[in-house]
This record gives C-alpha cells, structure tokens and sequence, in this order.
C-alpha cells in the first residue's frame, strides 16, 4: 500500500502477488424442477454421502425429477477427473454436491 | 468449487453444499476461478461428527437452499 | 477473453519514511510468519531475481487456495524475507513448482483440518553447494540454508496462497513444520542408494522431493543389532491408528538414522528390502481402524477397496512398498530414525529435478517436470 513519502525514505514490499481471474459467468437457471435430471456428486468424506442421501430424498418429496443419478469422485480433495464430469454434464440438468466440512 | 465452475460452465446449474466453517474459502476460490456469482448451499458446521438425526436436520436446510440455487432464487 | 485483474490490484513496492521501523511494518502489515522479516532492499531482491534467471515479471506458477500469482520478483520478495541467500533461489523455485503440480494437490493441503505441512528433501550436488545439512540434527535448527528454505516456502504458502491460519488454513493444531520443514539425504554415508538415483535421476542431478507431511515420530532402538530388529521399531511407530495414513492411506516417509543404516547396510539390506519389510510387517487390524464399529458400521472409503472389511483381517498402513518413501539422514551418532506420516490418498508426493528434467532412468509420469510418485 503506498504511504506518505517524505524525504527519501525506505522501499517496502508487498509479498502477496495479484490475483488475476477470467471473469465466467455462472450457468443458465431453471424454471421449473419437475422433469429435470439430477446429479447427485459426492466427495466422499465422512457423513457427506448420508446427507446427500437425505437432501436427496426431501427434494424427492416434493419434486418428480425425470432421474437421478449418483456420482463419486475418487477423493474428496481432488477435483473431478474430467472423464466423470462430462458423465455428468450429459446424463443431468442440475447438480447437487458436498464438499467443504 | 473447480467441479462446480466446470459443471456451471456447461450450463449446468449446481449446488454446492458447504458447512459455515468452510464458507470463506469457497468464496475465495470462485472468485479466483472468476465465478462470483456461483452462490454454495451453507449448512451448519460441523458435519462429520453428526448422529444421523441431526444430519437430517442439515439436510433439511441444505434442500432448501439448493432449490433455490437451482432456480436463480437464491 | 482477455485476463482482468481483481481489485487486490496494487503495487508491489512502495516508500514509507526514514523513521519507520521496517521490521515492526512488515508485522504490522500482516506479511509475518510470526518470526521477524529480513526487510527486503532492492539490491538483494534484484540479486535473487538474477538468480531465478532475471525477469521479475515472469509467473512461475500460481499458488492456492488463493491463487496469488507467484512472480520472480515475488518470489524473491518472500526469500529474502525468509533471510534466504539468493543461490538458494532455485531450490525454493523447484520446490514451489513441485508444491503447485496437480498431483500434490496443495489446496487441499493449505486448507485441510489436519496438521500435514510440505516436507521438502534434497538431494544432489546442490546440497553441499547450498551448505544444506543432512548430519546431526537434520530437522532441527542452527543451518540458515535448511532454516530459510523451507521458511520462504511457508512464507509464499502464507503470503501468496493465502494459506493464514484460521482463515483459509483450517488445521486444528498445525505444528513447528509449519515454520520450516527442509532437509538434505545424506548420501556421502554410502549406506543406501540416493533416494532420487532409486527413482532414476543420476548422482550428479539435483533434485527435490515435497510431501504433505505430519511431523517426524522418532524411533528409537538402541539394543537390536540386525535389520529386522530395527526395523521392528520403525513399524511399531507405523502400527497405530492415530495418524493419518491409517484411515486414509496415501505415502509416507522413513528416514533411517545413520548408525541404525550403517546396520542395513552390513547386511546388504537394499531400499527395496527395507521398504518391503516395513510394508508388510507394518499393518493395523480393520477393527481397529473402524473403532470395531462403535459408533456404526463403517466401510471407510478412503482406503482401497481390496483392504478386506473383516474387523480381523490385517490391513497395511500404506498400500505398498512404493509408497514408503526412505531416507538416510541425520548425525553419525544416535541410534533413532524416524517415522514420517503423511496426510492420506488426497495427494501424491512429486519429484522435480531443479531444471525440470526428466530422470535418465525413465520410470516415472513427469509433466512439465514434475514427477508422479
């Protein structure tokens, strides 16, 4: 952060780097849930599939998806391998998955 | 959140349940891969020591959300 | 689309007055690992950027959970921060492209809730070049190469990647590896092969090995007189449900001592002898690992599916041989070695020649010259 300068002074040094992103801008939504094919995606940690499995079973209460299909990734600190994404991106219209606990 | 911005990305909206201990690095991750609008599901922390009674209960609030998520409501 | 800066846009240098006292600033500003910094002069940042190859503004890689881009000139900024010479710069640059390789996973490393911190290890000629110290005291303090390494390290982790304790950083209890945690094999004993000649670089290529690491447990045996004597001490430290690669598999490490090595080899015990040893000898129940299902029937996905589930049956610590990874290295007198675990299956240990150059012996995946373990 610049700071007053008077005199010559001492230089000091910002040791953190930017931070640059590619702005991308979020998917298409929904209108309606009825009909849809949900993608369930676990990370596989500890409790994670068991919620899944309730959150899926209170949407299934309410909502008539067309289908809904499990997935899960080889280790919950690693991304998706690319191979199961695509899986995904061509057998459902919206996802749901867990990740950070 | 890489998988989400990859999923979103193809037009897949997706809901991402993290716990409230865990929001703030969600966050920073989508906005270092440039999503900022991608919004998580936040359920209470923690997760892993839970009774199965009291993960209904997270999933209850998780639900909720992800519908929302889902229909641009959030 | 073209790459649009965050609004973290700043400068990287600015002036305050003569009065301020600098180190008290770089506290003050957050910049700290909690030691003191080496206020950074231009002279001595221009000279360690010299030393990575010239070109301040070149992206050597990016660093998560932040992704703070990781410059030549910010790199050097974080050395010279850390009180590292400018020679040691590409050690720390190997180190840091080896940390960010998507095998060794650093976010989840940075972010996890476990106390697992970047265990580095030289190997090669650089080593008596940098003055690294392999002999007494390895892991200890009092060698400014091994003490501001692996401290610029954690420094870029921290500053770079964000990787604050509480913030972005989650461990529970973190530990003093977090401060520094840089070694060097000491080859010159002769008692094994050079851990990276094992892995297909030769003696004269200089290399660094990074893997999540929880501190060393040290393994003492001051009465066995034969390989498998001491090695029995080493599996017991390995035979324990308490660290990480017995719920979560993935690699560890083994340093052996030099007098507990010069026993291996009298006997012509090879690397692959020791490692297959302690491999199969060095095993929980499943029982044990799944609380004999006190709390629930539990499968334990993060083990491999070929561990048989039966609370009898025997399972191993890691799922091979190949994935202890051994070293010599310590003072000539002491009869310790020490059991290294690591953080699990979520990430893999790498290898990197400095220049990224692949092993002669071939054996291994590398991309773009970091190499899969």
């Amino acid at each position: 952060m610049p700071l007053d300068a008077p005199n010559t002074g001492h230089v000091v040094y910002d040791p953190r780097g930017i931070v640059e992103a590619t702005a991308i801008p979020l998917g298409k939504r929904v209108a309606d849930l009825n009909g849809l094919r949900l993608g369930i995606l676990s990370n596989k940690k500890w409790n994670g599939n068991n919620l899944l499995r309730k959150t899926r079973a209170i949407l299934e209460d309410e909502i008539d998806f067309a289908a809904v299909n499990f997935y899960e990734k080889e280790s919950f600190s690693k991304n998706a391998d690319p191979g199961l994404l695509g899986e995904i991106i061509a057998d459902n219209d919206i996802v749901l998955t867990a990740i950070g606990d | 959140m890489h998988d989400a911005v990859s999923l979103e990305g193809q037009d897949r909206a997706t809901a991402i349940i993290v716990t409230t201990e865990f929001l703030h690095e969600a966050e920073v991750q989508r906005d270092a891969l440039g999503m900022a609008e991608l919004e998580p599901v936040v359920i209470t922390h923690p997760l892993s020591t839970l009774s199965d009674e009291e993960i209904g209960h997270r999933a209850a609030e998780a639900a909720e959300q992800a519908k929302k998520i889902w229909l641009g409501k959030a | 689309m073209a790459r649009q800066k965050t609004v973290e846009s700043r400068p990287v240098e600015s002036v305050v007055s003569d009065g301020v006292d600098l180190v008290e600033w770089y506290y003050e500003k957050g910049f700290s690992d909690g030691f003191p910094v080496a206020p950074p002069t231009p002279e001595k940042i221009a000279a360690t950027v010299d030393a990575l190859g010239g070109d301040g503004d070149y992206v050597e890689a990016r660093v998560p959970p932040r992704w703070g881009s990781l410059t030549r000139e910010v790199l050097a900024i974080n050395m010279v921060m850390a009180g590292c010479k400018p020679d040691y710069g590409p050690v720390v640059r190997a180190a840091m492209l080896a940390l960010c390789s998507p095998a060794f996973n650093l976010h989840g490393v940075q972010a996890t809730t476990h106390m697992a911190s970047p265990l580095l290890v030289v190997n090669g000629p650089i080593r008596k070049k940098l003055e690294i110290n392999a002999g007494h005291n390895v892991f200890g303090s009092g060698n400014r190469a091994n003490a501001t390494i692996g401290r610029a390290i954690r420094m870029i982790l921290l500053n770079v990647g964000g990787g604050w304790p509480g913030d972005l950083d989650k461990s529970t209890l973190g530990s003093p590896a977090k401060y520094t945690y840089c070694i060097a094999e000491n080859e010159e004993l002769g008692y094994l092969a050079p851990y990276h000649v094992e892995k297909g670089f030769t003696e004269d290529d200089s290399t660094v090995f990074v893997m999540p690491a929880e501190p060393p447990h040290s393994v003492t045996n001051h009465v066995a007189d034969d390989p498998e004597g001491i090695l029995d001490s080493i599996v017991s430290a390995m035979s324990t449900i308490a660290h990480n690669n017995a719920v979560s598999a993935g690699h560890c490490a083994v340093v052996i001592g030099p007098e507990h090595a010069a026993v291996m080899a009298k006997y012509q015990w090879t690397r692959h002898d020791i490692k297959n040893y302690l491999w199969y000898q060095a095993t929980n129940t499943f029982g044990e690992v799944a609380f004999q299902h006190r709390y629930g029937k539990v499968y334990n996905r993060s083990l491999p599916k070929w561990y048989k589930r039966d609370v009898d049956a025997r399972i191993p610590v890691v799922p091979s041989a190949e994935h202890i990874h051994l070293f010599c290295a310590g003072g000539e007198a002491g009869r310790f070695s020490a059991f290294i675990p690591g953080w699990g299956h979520m990430a893999s240990p790498v290898l990197r020649e400095l220049d990224g150059k692949a092993p002669a012996g071939g054996g291994m995946v590398c991309e773009d010259g970091t190499c899969y373990l």
